[in-house]
């Protein structure tokens, strides 16, 4: 079977272990770290995607595999950055001031990573400042902005703020999102995109920089 | 509470509809409903942060909570269970403070400085995060003990608000008995979710000790409570806004059997037992009901597959509902005119037959504003005479 194809069953199977046998079986054939990539690791990623928002797979589920794509990922990276080749993208990520429930963010920051972005995870309960900083200091494509309570969303808001403040909005894409976000309260605030889930997160950055 | 002007006519609404629509006590109103029969109007339970309980007891003029209960026409009271009587829980120079089961625990402020700042308890630490194996778990020497609580007040502190209300024995939000949040608790959250699909023995010890504890604990309970309590309230959130967070199959391998343990034992006591949820949980309620849970609390309308109408037309002969008013949205951000709508919408598609209890899906959060919560009250009392 073709082993990319492979790779791409792995991630839906969750099975870390062959993931990462089968990207370093397929580096070893002289694939590029590009196609493993993006006909592999992102090609298994979509398919989970869907069965979660199927209601076929659940947060363990969608967990192992996240686990499974940054780990192939792992084997990637040191070959991506010797080549000419850059990441698809910087995102700066983290949960807005006074939330500290992470496992939505987690997922995502695994997937971002598994699907090639660089990563800047700044943690749980960031303010807006910091985000701001970190968003001018490495020049990122994208801000990523996760919450789980009701009133901690309101924080995203100032976030934005900040962001208008010092002339850096149009600089950086803005996606939110947590249990109590919607599109609606997306435009609300001025953000310029909601995932309700993590993998359509991962599909939504990928659209934004693909383009 | 405060007889000024200001205070009658805000309370005139409220008090006007009370006396035209209400023949019965709260408890039998309550206990009505939990039979799937009608009582006068559909009862009502609250939640609400301490921050809304006090802008809405200064609204109303109102000189505590249980006034403000009182005036609403809240016909549920809660019970928070026994008195710890067990060592202090540690405190560490980080300010963390370690819980029950000797998880660190810290307090996070959000909303710093607005309107609508507010403060919760939350893990900081878990202390078997990093642990690999049963053996090392089963050398955990923090596991909560039943002998650590004073049990004898429990009769006592129900009686205060019999034979008016139903009482119900909430426990503590992050004592409460349940199976899984204690499990993430101690072990984190992520991790948690990484045993349910790779680790069961892990799983399986830990729930182990979580259920032989809330057993004995609850057993001591009920039995101080000598008939006092109404219902009792267990709580684990097995639901997400956009789906359940686990399947079926792993809910059933690893926590049907304590769930249908816990509401024996309830039952052997003659108590009605009601479980919160968060999200949806719609594809677990047959399995809920098969190990005879009476009332299903917290029907997250904005989570996917919990609409009250569709739940009711199921699921409504063989189970009461508790919740269905919507936080996330409605609340904080609607008008008057959507918060009259959605109970309007909630009491029409459940009152049929009794088991409907309602109530917002969660504590009323801080940056909801007093009109809104006004507007709730209201329409409760407009909407829900039979």
């Amino acid at each position: 079977m073709d082993i990319l194809k492979s790779i791409e069953d792995a991630v839906v199977q969750r099975n870390i272990q062959d993931v990462k046998t089968l990207t370093q079986t397929a580096l070893d054939n002289n694939i590029t770290p590009t196609d493993i990539l993006n006909k592999g690791l992102i090609r298994g990623l979509e398919i989970i995607g869907d069965l979660f928002e199927r209601q076929e797979i659940f947060v363990p589920e969608l967990l192992l595999s996240a686990m499974a794509m940054k780990e192939g990922l792992s084997l990637l990276k040191p070959i991506l950055e010797k080549s000419d080749i850059p990441p698809i993208g910087k995102v700066v990520i983290g949960t807005v001031e006074g939330d500290v429930h992470d496992i939505g963010k987690n997922i995502v920051s695994m997937m971002l990573t598994g699907a090639g972005f660089h990563v800047i995870d700044l943690g749980i309960d960031v303010s807006a400042q910091k985000f701001r900083e970190v968003v001018e200091k490495e020049k990122a494509d994208i801000l990523a902005l996760s919450c789980l309570y009701t009133p901690t969303r309101l924080a995203m808001k100032d976030v934005i703020s900040a962001l208008q403040e010092d002339n850096l909005r149009n600089n950086v894409k803005v996606l939110i999102g947590g249990a109590p976000i919607d599109q609606k309260f997306a435009d609300m605030i001025g953000a310029d995109g909601y995932a309700s889930d993590a993998p359509s997160g991962v599909k939504k950055s990928l659209g934004w920089l693909r383009k | 509470m405060q007889e000024d002007k200001i205070f009658q006519e805000r309370r005139a609404r409220i008090n006007e509809l009370r006396a035209k629509n209400e023949k019965m006590s709260c408890r039998q109103r309550a206990m009505t409903a939990v039979k799937h029969q009608e009582p006068d109007r559909i009862p009502i339970d609250n939640w609400m942060v301490p921050e809304i309980q006090k802008k809405t007891m200064e609204y109303f003029g109102c000189e505590n909570y249980e006034e403000l209960l009182k005036f609403l026409g809240i016909d549920f009271r809660n019970n928070y269970g026994p008195s710890y009587v067990g060592q202090t829980f540690k405190k560490h120079p980080d300010g963390t403070v370690e819980d029950l089961w000797g998880v660190k625990r810290k307090i996070v402020t959000y909303g710093k400085g607005t309107d609508h700042e507010g403060t919760y308890s939350e893990v900081a630490e878990s202390p078997l995060e990093q642990m690999a194996t049963v053996e090392e778990i089963e050398r955990y020497d923090r596991w909560a003990s039943p002998a650590w609580w004073d049990y004898s007040a429990v009769k006592k502190d129900c009686l205060v608000y019999h034979p008016d209300y139903a009482v119900i024995n909430v426990g503590d939000r992050l004592d409460r008995t349940a199976q899984l949040k204690p499990m993430m608790y101690l072990r984190g959250v992520q991790q948690t979710f990484v045993d349910l699909a790779l680790n069961p023995k892990i799983v399986e010890a830990i729930r182990d000790h979580i259920i032989n504890y809330f057993v004995e604990y609850n057993h001591h309970v009920f039995k101080s409570a000598n008939g006092e309590i109404d219902i009792f309230m267990m709580g684990d959130d097995i639901g997400g806004q956009t789906g359940p967070l686990l399947s079926l199959d792993m809910w059933r391998r690893y926590f049907k059997k304590g769930f249908k343990t816990y509401i024996d034992i309830a039952h052997q006591y003659g108590i009605p037992v009601m479980y919160h949820t968060c999200g949806d949980v719609k594809h677990f309620i047959p399995d809920l009901i098969e190990c005879g849970l009476d009332i299903l609390q917290s029907l997250q309308p904005r989570a996917t597959n919990m609409d009250i109408k569709k739940l009711k037309k199921e699921f409504g002969k063989h189970i009461t509902f508790q919740g269905g008013m919507d936080i996330q949205h409605v609340l904080p951000l609607g008008k008057s005119e959507d918060i009259r709508e959605m109970v309007r919408y909630a009491m029409e598609s459940a009152k049929v037959g009794g088991g409907y209890i309602i109530c917002t899906a969660h504590n009323i959060q801080v940056d909801t504003p007093i009109e809104n919560v006004v507007a709730l009250f209201e329409a409760y009392h407009e909407f829900g005479a039979y």
